[in-house]
């Protein structure tokens, strides 16, 4: 975990992937990757109504990043000071190891540079001060960030929750059947 | 490695990417311009270019430089002022799509068409025999040289000496697949002249009608110019026809493609010389306006030794051209050549087909000083051509007006001087006596310039025309030189490629546009996809043996010697090419994968320094884990990875090093990657803690996986 937390409060999110469109458009990202991404979950009937869940998903800056040991060059670091996860582009070679060893899917291919992009939380943002821009450009400002200390408790124990919920639960998950037989794959020119 | 020198285009390419990067141009009109720019710049390093590109930047750039941005202007005025410098090279990028220095990638040339003095497109007409269009393959060829059936029979081939294969086993044969292609084109009834463009009016002498000359016909009629050939012999074709040999070059051959010359308007006039029956103010009269001499180097030196003119003593030029044009009296029983160039092979391997009893070859150096060409000596000495070193001939023994023998001194060979070359040193008191009925001198030859010192040209003090290099412009208004008589005694190929040089100047003369002031480069003709085939396949084809006529029989007849290469035989050669038109050899691909992912699968050691280590395909297989970063860095896009139904494949140039069954997501049963990558990615995390109980997920299932158990709810697929 890094030493900031960036909190989406589900309940607010409209899903108008505001947070998606700054994030690419700060990073100057191609068609292709997106280093964040707010997933639909559902609709599912609650109380006669269709509901569905909008979840953020950035990376999550993991404590012991699987990015981090799986990249052969070193390109994948942690920042010490502040336990950001970054990916410097000079020493990317473009094996997507990091891709690969993620368990949650994060680090993203850049088919322009050849290289894997991520989330890094806009550090070069957050050094001068100012907030990641998928937050920054948030509508409903249901995106927040911050160091943990300036949390109100409330958003505190949900962001905890939140975690735990990728941390702890989805780790020790027992195997289940796939959720549906294996499609017969689309048929690909180039892996890209 | 490629050599890396410097081009104007990738400079102020990568200035304007940095530039934007940097977002060091500020105001967003310029920072759109800039990236206009860029676009252009981009289109021309990488050969998509058209005639508009070079008009648009000039246009776009000097609107930079009429914002309100500092460094935008800068910027805007450095290319003005570079086009402005150095637009030629722009240009030629754009014209001939290869980068000459090598630094723009997709532009970097193959060094076999830098090496081929008329700039034949090599690697893109071997790919078109590879394919079986051979057609298209002699039509490529004849875009940069109208004789691929001659040169495939006679040419030097200094290609093959720079061919890229060449490090792996032997090179590419590619002058034998010249010749194929050419045959098969003209036996099938396909090898067919190019479209004309329509008449200009202007009309053009060329003097000589030897390669050079023949040549630079070709190209001005193809222009629209009216050419007429004044030639002193009664046939076309020069020393192709008169100094090569019959055996190596057929008769037939030369007037085939001289014929599709003919084709297209070009007039011939025979036995007709320069400074005799026509001279430059009669010719000038009949309206001819540009002229291009293009005379060979038919006169010998001489041996300069006592007894040198008995009358058996005959200089191999006349001897050859005598026995082209017929005579086919043998000068003795026991001739001695001397000399070690191609003519003294040529005259010597003659003699013996004229039944000369002993043939024997003196040579004043070693084996391997030798200019002439490997494969000929070879067939000469099989043919019974006796070959003696080191032996300096001072003096022809003549009895009763006859020549009875040579007396010679041994020699050894100095330390090699300055310039690498080794002298031979006559050896003290080693004369002796070599016994001959006659003797066949072949030791260089000159031009003869009578008739032509009424042109009024400048000379150098070798007897030849002091031309432009560029523009074969001899100084004269509307006089043009090339060939021989420029470079003296030169092959048929170098002369062809000055006949191509001396159209280009001459059209440009006529039309009255500006020369250029660079040597051309050579026009890359097409990028064909290369030819896929299996890693051990591509090691194991060996050079084609190319199939020869028995020396008994060679003995005797004038027949040609090479039978030629059979279909089969030329479509496995042409498979052998590496494709340097594709790939720079730049060597990223090996040191990411050996010095970055450090699993050293690539051996690839033509692509590094000569010798550094030996090539092998085959062995990429053994530790490749197809992680697809040697790809990823390829600048060219020579190195692909590719999935293709259930394998996922590393494909060089056409040669596949790897390929390996995708594993499948466990969720929605897309492909992942092999195990071989699967396995590497899981050992360098095999610390840590296993996600999703070590279910194999691809991304999409995972982050679904992740929000479902975020929000207790269900993602929906699809
Ligand atoms: S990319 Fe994945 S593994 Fe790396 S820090 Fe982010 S969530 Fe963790
Ligand atoms: S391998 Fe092919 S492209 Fe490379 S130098 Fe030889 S003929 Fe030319
Ligand atoms: S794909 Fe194979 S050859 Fe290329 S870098 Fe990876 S391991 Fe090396
Ligand atoms: S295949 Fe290798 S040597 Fe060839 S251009 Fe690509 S990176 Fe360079």
């Amino acid at each position: 975990m890094s030493e900031y937390y960036l909190f989406h409060d589900s309940s607010k999110c409209i899903g108008c992937l505001s947070c998606e469109v700054h994030c690419k458009e700060n990073k100057r990202l191609p068609v292709g990757p997106r280093l964040c991404r707010v997933m639909t979950v559902g609709p599912k009937m609650v109380g006669g109504l269709p509901k569905v869940d909008f979840i953020f998903m950035p990376c999550f800056h993991c404590e012991r990043p699987w990015c981090v040991a799986a990249c052969p060059t070193g390109a994948m670091q942690k920042r010490a000071e502040d336990g950001i996860v970054f990916v410097n582009e000079e020493l990317c070679v473009g094996c997507k190891a990091c891709m690969r060893a993620c368990p949650w899917g994060v680090p993203q291919w850049n088919p322009e540079t050849g290289k894997a992009v991520k989330c890094d939380y806009c550090k070069d943002r957050v050094d001068k001060g100012l907030e990641p821009a998928c937050v920054a450009k948030c509508v409903t400002k249901c995106l927040h960030f911050g160091r943990p200390e300036q949390m109100v408790d409330s958003r505190r124990e949900r962001h905890a929750k939140a975690m735990a919920a990728v941390g702890w639960e989805v780790t020790l998950r027992q195997p289940t059947a796939p959720a549906s037989k294996p499609r017969k794959p689309p048929v690909r020119k180039q892996a890209e | 490695m490629a050599q890396e020198s410097t081009c104007p285009v990738r400079e102020i390419r990568q200035e304007v990417a940095s530039a934007l990067a940097q977002e060091s141009i500020k105001e967003p009109r310029a920072r759109m311009r800039a990236e206009k720019l860029l676009v252009l710049l981009e289109d021309i390093a990488q050969g998509r270019a058209g005639s508009e590109h070079l008009a648009d930047l000039k246009a776009v750039a000097r609107s930079l430089t009429e914002r309100q941005d500092a460094h935008g202007a800068d910027l805007g005025q450095r290319i003005l002022s570079l086009l402005e410098s150095q637009g030629e090279i722009f240009q030629s990028h754009i014209l001939t799509r290869n980068c000459a220095s090598g630094a723009c990638d997709m532009l970097a040339p193959a060094p076999c068409q830098m090496a081929c003095p008329s700039g034949i497109d090599v690697p893109s007409y071997v790919a078109l025999i590879g394919q079986g269009r051979y057609q298209e393959a002699v039509n490529l060829i004849r875009q940069d040289n109208p004789f691929p059936w001659v040169c495939g029979l006679v040419c030097t081939h200094p290609c093959e000496f720079v061919c890229v294969r060449g490090q792996v086993d032997s090179p590419v044969a590619i002058k034998e697949l010249k010749a194929f292609a050419a045959e098969k084109a003209l036996s099938e009834g396909r090898y067919l002249n190019p479209p004309k463009e329509p008449a200009t009016g202007h009309m053009v002498c060329v003097v000589g009608a030897g390669p050079a000359g023949l040549t630079a016909a070709y190209f001005l009629a193809l222009k629209g110019h009216k050419v007429t050939v004044i030639e002193a012999l009664p046939m076309a074709g020069g020393m192709m026809m008169v100094g090569i040999p019959r055996f190596r070059l057929p008769r037939e051959v030369i007037d085939r493609e001289v014929a599709f010359i003919e084709e297209l308007g070009v007039e011939f006039r025979f036995n007709t010389r320069l400074g005799v029956e026509v001279t430059l103010q009669s010719l000038r009269k009949e309206g001819f306006e540009a002229f291009f001499i293009a005379v060979g180097a038919h006169a010998s030196h001489r041996l300069a030794v006592p007894g040198e003119d008995l009358p058996q003593v005959l200089d191999a030029v006349r001897f050859l051209r005598d026995v082209a044009m017929g005579a086919r009296k043998r000068p003795g029983e026991r001739v001695l050549v001397v000399g070690g160039g191609n003519v003294a092979i040529d005259a010597a391997r003659t003699l013996v087909r004229l039944g000369c009893r002993e043939v024997t070859l003196l040579y004043r150096r070693s084996r391997s000083e030798m200019p002439a060409n490997v494969e000929e000596v070879r067939q000469a000495e099989e043919e019974g051509v006796r070959l003696v070193f080191l032996t300096i001939p001072v003096e022809v023994m003549g009895e009763k007006g006859r020549v009875v023998g040579l007396r010679c001194l041994r020699a050894r060979l100095s330390e090699p001087d300055a310039r690498g070359r080794r002298r031979p040193v006559p050896i003290e008191g080693s004369d002796h006596i070599m016994a001959a009925d006659a003797v066949v001198t072949a030791i260089g030859q000159r031009v003869l310039t009578e008739g032509l010192e009424h042109l009024d040209l400048r000379w150098s003090s070798w007897d030849t025309i002091v031309a432009d290099t560029i523009t074969a412009g001899a100084g004269r208004e509307g006089i043009f030189a090339g060939g021989d008589v420029v470079l003296g005694p030169a092959t048929v190929v170098e002369a062809i490629g000055a006949g191509k040089r001396a159209a280009e100047g001459i059209d440009r003369f006529l039309k009255g546009l500006p020369q250029p002031t660079m040597p051309a480069v050579p026009v890359r003709r097409a990028r064909l996809e290369p030819w896929e085939m299996a890693a051990s396949l591509k090691m194991d084809l060996k050079r084609c043996e190319m199939p020869l006529l028995g020396p008994e029989r060679r003995r005797i007849t004038f027949q040609q010697v090479e039978l030629g290469l059979g279909e089969e035989q030329a479509r496995r050669e042409a498979h052998r090419c590496l494709r340097c038109d594709i790939c720079k050899r730049c060597g990223r691909c090996v040191v990411v994968c050996r010095d970055r992912m450090e699993i050293d699968a690539l051996k690839l050691g033509y692509v590094g320094q000569p010798g550094e280590s030996p090539t092998d395909f085959r062995m990429t297989s053994e530790r490749c884990i197809l992680c697809g970063a040697c790809a990823a860095n390829c600048p060219t896009g020579a190195m692909q990875m590719e999935d293709r139904g259930e394998e996922r494949l590393l494909i060089l140039g056409g040669t596949i090093l790897q390929r390996e069954r995708l594993e499948r997501c466990q969720g929605c049963g897309d492909y992942l990657g092999p195990s071989r990558y699967l396995d590497f990615v899981r050992k360098r995390t095999s610390g840590l803690a296993q996600a999703f109980a070590g279910r194999l997920l691809c991304e999409k299932c995972a982050r679904r996986a992740t929000a479902e158990s975020k929000s207790g709810m269900s993602v929906p697929q699809g």
